[in-house]
């Protein structure tokens, strides 16, 4: 593990800090703008939304939205680029999908889940990848649940425990390969260190693995490509990226794991523009900026002939310590690159600019 | 005896006193001279030359040249006076005495003030360099912060412009939005091709503006061909999955891996262990030789109530190994029926011995452990530790009813005693 030159490494610059009276769960971009979204609970226990507008160096609140139930994450993954429309699950299980100019009344609502609404992704809406608009959700309940927004009230697909057997918790889910209109996966993480891979397509588990501690955050670098690399990080500090291109038909996918912190790795997020490089947020309340390095041959042949692919190495960019408590949410935004922002368990939310992203 | 020099011969001024001290062959080293302000003295074993001067001396100012065998003073006076003689004429014993430790005593009180001088000098230097090293890593820490702020200042004025670019590209596409409602597709493909080429030219200032307003006005035409060609939402379908099952059934930060690893050790090694060493075994068929058949053997006779035979396996079976806990335990079984309740007491206690490290998967054997033992204890009527043995058993198996009630019985017996008596 090389760190990269002194000179010309990225910097994180903490541009705005904003304190808030609640705790925030999660924190989203606004597509094509430069207005985030932060989702959370307020000590009474109902939920927030807050819509904050960028203004040089503080965050202006434009508007304040209180719900009945506290709301754990939210996604604009399935939304059209007019629309924006929010989706959010909340600590009862219900998925609701918001008007942001009108949010009285929700455009989409379902009682999706028995408990506790633990990640939520979308796929098919801004303008990014082909096929249906999707959104999934992980539960406590121990179920993935797969949703179409034209369809009310009963998933398009959903992933459950087998009769009689005790549920895990899943923590964290991701959509990936949907790179036509038919191709889908949904990647699911459990908190027994579970990882399985759904696919849609043929409505069956394509893959599935279990890195002995629980899986807090799984992403594809890209949703809407044939699938390249998963990063699923966990408890006690590690992650693993996962090659995704070359499946063996015993050993699965080729794995490279790096041990970062001391403490749980909350969130893993992408560059959206530059697949190779992501961000993983730490319990220590500190972020490590890294890069993935393909090998020099992504695949090889084993001793009976059949392909299993090779892992790369993953180097550590930068690193900083924002916070005293964790950094549970993390977000780029798509259209600046280098600009994200970060919510805390401090009840912060931090907006970071990395610099020198365009030299690596 | 020192060997007096005394061919000294000696000149003077109004200032100053010279005088030449020949040495008759012997080596001077500047240690050999001691000086003070009233006494001179040169002592180079086994010469030896002192003086005590007429008047006091300048004793830091003058000085002494060593070199071509002798030695050539040049003593400043303090006052200036011509001198009538080099020493002091009556120069008895004890004034000569005096002098000398007078002498030894001003020349030490010099020694002590020079080295104080030199210790405040050396900390007014080490101060000095502090304070310089401070300066210059204060300047550096500061070079740093100002790169840094310099860096920031430029990423917050680019990100201004960029959200005024951002603002500007909204304007501008509902403009094209309404304009580009009138038109077909053919001009859409057109514009496709545009944006390609635009986005080969590096987009900084305002070609972001345009672009960003094509891709818009692209993304509503292809948003409407996306519904005309979205598919319809997916057949509905559950997918049933099992979780990965675990030997130990916690998370790896809560499990006690260690232990049970330990505990798993341990019961191979047991296994492994095979005392044979005594003679009368070659008596002994084959499968008799080997523990666990005994201890079935044992068990069948157990069952049967043939409770010293089940015994005598045992007893075989732990000459054998006895390093397997479930040996002792079920031998305490049979001494329990056999009323040897001491035995019963020993075993059990040795059963709970080779029974650590307590993991999940000896629970059942612990359980049966304290109940044996307690058991003994009760009948013979040692009902507190009986007591406890029970609690320790529903302690690790709080389910269980009939401990429970066990338990009840002999607290109510031992209040029964203890108000009885």
């Amino acid at each position: 593990m090389s760190a990269a030159v002194g000179a010309e490494r990225p910097q994180v610059v903490s541009h705005v800090q904003q304190a808030l009276s609640y705790t925030v769960f999660d924190c989203k971009w606004v597509p094509r703008s430069a207005r985030l979204l932060c989702l959370g609970s307020a000590a009474r226990g109902t939920g927030i939304v807050q819509l904050y507008e960028l203004h040089g160096a503080r965050l202006e609140l434009l508007r304040e939205i209180e719900k009945p139930k506290p709301i754990k994450c939210g996604t604009f993954g399935a939304t059209s680029l007019q629309q924006r429309y929010l989706a959010t699950g909340d600590f009862d299980g219900n998925l609701n999908i918001w008007n942001l100019e009108a949010p009285e009344k929700p455009v989409y609502s379902v009682k999706g889940h028995k408990e506790i609404i633990n990640s939520i992704d979308g796929v098919g809406g801004l303008g990014i990848g082909e096929g249906a608009p999707e959104i999934v959700t992980g539960s406590r309940d121990g179920t993935v649940k797969v949703w179409d927004p034209r369809q009310n009230d009963t998933p398009v697909a959903s992933m459950e425990p087998v009769q009689g057997e005790s549920k895990r918790d899943c923590w964290t889910v991701a959509f990936g390969n949907a790179y036509n209109q038919e191709e889908r996966v949904v990647c699911a993480g459990y908190d027994n260190g579970d990882i399985k891979l759904f696919d849609l397509k043929t409505m069956s588990l394509r893959w599935e693995t279990n890195i002995k501690n629980g899986v807090c955050s799984v992403e594809f670098d890209r949703k809407d490509i044939n699938m390249n690399k998963l990063v699923a990080t966990s408890l006690e500090g590690k992650f693993h990226v996962f090659d995704m291109r070359t499946q063996h038909p015993t050993k699965g996918f080729a794995s490279v794991s790096e041990k970062a912190q001391k403490s749980t790795i909350w969130q893993v997020r992408h560059l959206p523009q530059n697949r190779d490089i992501f961000m993983t947020s730490g319990g220590s309340g500190s972020l490590h900026l890294w890069k993935y390095e393909y090998p020099a041959q992504r695949s090889k042949k084993d001793s009976d002939g059949s392909e299993m692919g090779v892992a790369g190495s993953v180097s550590l960019l930068q690193n900083v310590t924002l916070s005293t408590q964790p950094i549970s949410s993390l977000d780029w935004s798509p259209d600046k690159k280098g600009l994200c922002v970060c919510g805390a368990f401090d009840q912060t939310v931090r907006v970071l600019i990395v610099t020198k992203l365009n030299k690596i | 005896m020192p060997v007096w020099l005394r061919e000294h011969s000696w000149r003077q001024t109004l200032a100053a006193v010279y005088l030449s001290l020949p040495l008759r062959g012997a080596r001077a080293t500047p240690a050999n001279i001691f000086c003070s302000e009233q006494y001179l003295k040169v002592s180079i074993p086994p010469f030896l030359f002192e003086a005590a001067l007429y008047a006091p001396i300048d004793d830091a100012n003058s000085t002494a040249k060593i070199g071509n065998g002798n030695i050539f003073f040049t003593l400043y006076k303090k006052e200036p006076a011509m001198w009538d003689s080099l020493t002091l004429a009556n120069a008895d014993k004890e004034k000569l005495q005096y002098l000398r430790e007078n002498a030894v005593l001003k020349a030490q009180e010099k020694a002590k003030e020079e080295t104080e001088a030199k210790k405040i000098t050396k900390q007014e230097h080490k101060k000095y360099a502090l304070e310089a090293t401070m300066k210059v890593e204060e300047a550096e820490r500061k070079r740093i912060e100002d790169l840094k702020e310099k860096e920031r200042q430029k990423v917050t004025q680019e990100l201004e412009l960029w959200k005024n670019q951002q603002k500007d590209g909204d304007k501008y596409k509902s403009i094209q939005k309404k304009k580009e409602l009138h038109q077909e597709i053919e001009p859409l493909k057109e514009r496709k091709n545009e944006k390609m080429n635009k986005t080969q030219i590096p987009n900084e200032g305002t070609s972001k503006t345009r672009l960003k307003s094509t891709k818009g006005s692209c993304s509503i035409f292809s948003q409407n061909l996306k519904e005309e060609q979205l598919p319809a939402p997916r057949a509905a379908a559950t997918i049933k999955v099992n979780f990965t099952p675990r030997v130990f059934p916690t998370a790896l930060r809560e499990s006690r891996v260690a232990e049970e690893e330990e505990w798993l050790h341990k019961q191979a090694e047991a296994r492994r262990i095979i005392n044979s060493d005594l003679s009368e075994l070659n008596d002994l068929k084959e499968e008799e030789k080997n523990p666990d058949w005994l201890k079935d053997k044992g068990n069948k006779m157990f069952a049967m109530g043939d409770y010293l035979g089940a015994v005598n396996a045992y007893n075989l079976a732990v000459r054998l190994n006895n390093k397997l806990p479930l040996l002792y335990l079920n031998r305490a079984a049979c001494h329990l029926k056999l009323r040897n309740l001491h035995k019963a007491i020993e075993d059990s206690s040795k059963a709970l011995e080779l029974l650590t490290p307590p993991v999940p998967d000896n629970e059942n054997a612990r359980v049966k452990a304290h109940v044996r033992r307690g058991t003994a204890f009760c009948q013979l009527e040692l009902y507190t530790e009986g007591l406890q043995d029970y609690e320790a058993a529903l302690k690790i198996d709080p389910r269980n009813k009939n401990i429970e009630k066990d338990a009840e019985k002999i607290r109510h017996l031992i209040q029964g005693t203890m108000q009885s008596s």
